[in-house]
């Protein structure tokens, strides 16, 4: 019997040994887990650190334009016409790379920089610097675009214009000054509003009357004022209608010209809504440019005085439409567009023109797309026949094959 | 642009007064709140597309979207509060 007790104790005893054991071992395996996760939990926060963005930024975005034109044009001069051919690879009048810098400096001050590479050689679009001043409040100081319109603002860039070609006349308007600005976006209601005015430099006028923008060292001590009011009347922002003005001194001060003012006006509406399974694309600009009455001197050896009404007029209008919700033809986009633009008759650069561009491009993706765009230009000359500038009738016709990306 | 001594105190103060004047309408500016409502995914689809084809989030990592944003907010004059809704969209949906 004290055998058989002996025998229980001594089970109980090992047993109680090999639970203590196993529970141990558990503890220990658990510990180790538990060491091996944290060590993992620390390596991925300090991954994550070496990862986590900072304050500043910069970044290289840009776009790039390249493409085929084929030309040919009839000019017709006191009843004789001449005919010319052309073809150019690199599109002559598009061919474009522009890098653009932006830095962004926490998330009060941003800064723009815009060089472009193009068949002017190297130029500058914009480069100026943002202050976001207060949540609908943005003040800008540099080489700004000007709020007159939105087509050189908002529409210019290859990857986002539907044709090959700018429409003749807006792209011409002056577009870049040295200056300041304050803009933004203003919610009212159901509807939003937008503002933007700018105070710069201004136009210069040229010997024949014509404008030029952009020169850091003003001709006069008066500065231009350009601004722009837009309204989306619908909750959905499918429509936006814009007025601009642009008001100014553009003479030269010590010359006659010294109180030659311009005074411009610009009207635009942008419409883009989806009917299902069509994207409806609907744009249009309207610009005035008027500069008071001068009287200008030829340049050549005669020295002769002339006058004109120096009033400029150029607008586009263009739809176009994307079947978006056809699986099979979403890629493509058709697209037409009828501009106009009429300079000042009776000067040396007098003319009425108008010019009607059909175009079928293909996306290659969001921001990347290969442009067929077909042109036929008519221009008329209404150049002073005094002065030797009338040059008659000149009609065109061009074929485009351009390829654009935003990279 | 030459202004008379005697009047520069008078068109300071008016500056002033216009510059106050701007700033309190702006912040009296409100939408309703359907629009106040809007998602980030609504606001991109609605307002990318009036200028060009609507963005692919992937196209960018977050922090680069946060410099897009602001640039484009100062192209197409968004307001503040849907540039951060819209670029929250582009983050969180890559």
């Amino acid at each position: 019997m004290k055998f058989k007790i002996q025998n229980s104790s001594y089970g109980f005893l090992l047993l109680f040994l090999l639970g203590t054991i196993i529970q141990l071992r558990a503890q220990d395996q658990k510990s180790t887990v538990d060491s091996s996760l944290l060590e993992r939990i620390n390596y991925l926060e300090q991954q994550m650190n070496y990862h986590k963005s900072g304050d500043d930024h910069f970044m290289v975005v840009g776009l790039a334009n390249f493409g085929f034109s084929s030309n040919k044009t009839t000019n017709t001069l006191n009843g004789i016409s001449t005919t010319s051919k052309k073809s150019n690879l690199g599109d002559i009048d598009q061919f474009e790379f522009s890098p653009m810098f932006l830095w962004r400096h926490e998330k009060k001050y941003l800064m723009e920089f815009e060089p472009t590479f193009s068949q002017n050689g190297l130029g500058v679009s914009w480069a100026d610097i943002s202050y976001f001043a207060a949540p609908n409040v943005i003040i800008r100081a540099g080489y700004l675009v000007l709020p007159f319109g939105t087509y050189s603002k908002k529409q210019a860039a290859g990857w986002i214009n539907k044709f090959a070609t700018d429409p003749i006349g807006i792209a011409d308007m002056p577009t870049s000054d040295y200056g300041v600005e304050v803009e933004g976006g203003l919610p009212l209601g159901d509807m939003k509003m937008n503002y933007d005015l700018a105070l710069s430099n201004g136009l210069q006028l040229g010997n024949d009357g014509t404008v030029t923008s952009g020169y850091l060292v003003d001709n006069n001590t008066n500065k231009t004022i350009t601004g722009r009011l837009g309204l989306l009347p619908f909750s959905n922002s499918s429509l936006e209608i814009g007025v601009s003005g642009m008001f100014g001194k553009v003479g030269t001060e010590g010359t006659s010209f010294h109180n030659v003012n311009g005074n411009m006006y610009a009207f635009d509406f942008n419409y883009v809504k989806t009917y299902v399974p069509f994207l409806v694309n609907f744009k249009s600009q309207y610009n005035i440019e008027d500069i008071s009455n001068a009287d200008y001197t030829t340049a050549d050896e005669w020295a002769t005085n002339y006058t004109f009404k120096n009033h400029s007029t150029s607008s586009f209008t263009q739809c176009s439409i994307r079947p978006t919700g056809i699986q099979a033809l979403h890629d493509f986009e058709l697209a037409a567009r009828y501009s106009t633009y009429n300079t000042p008759s009776n000067s040396t650069w007098g003319s009425d023109q108008s010019a009607f561009a059909i175009g079928l491009n293909y996306w290659l993706s969001w921001r990347s797309v290969i442009k067929f765009t077909y042109e036929k230009y008519n221009g008329n000359s209404t150049g002073s026949e005094v002065l030797n500038a009338f040059t008659g009738i000149t009609k065109s016709n061009t074929l485009y094959l351009q390829f654009s990306i935003q990279l | 642009m030459k202004i008379n001594k005697n009047l520069q105190p008078i068109s300071i103060s008016i500056i002033v007064f216009v510059g106050i004047l701007f700033i309190t309408t702006i912040n009296a500016c409100a939408p309703t709140k359907a629009i106040a409502a809007k998602s980030g995914v609504q606001l991109w689809s609605e307002n990318c597309q009036r200028c060009h084809n609507t963005p692919s989030p992937s196209t960018f990592s977050p922090e680069i979207w946060e410099t897009v944003g602001m640039h484009m907010q100062t192209r197409a004059l968004i307001t503040e509060n849907e540039r951060d809704k819209i670029v929250d969209f582009l983050k969180s949906a890559r």
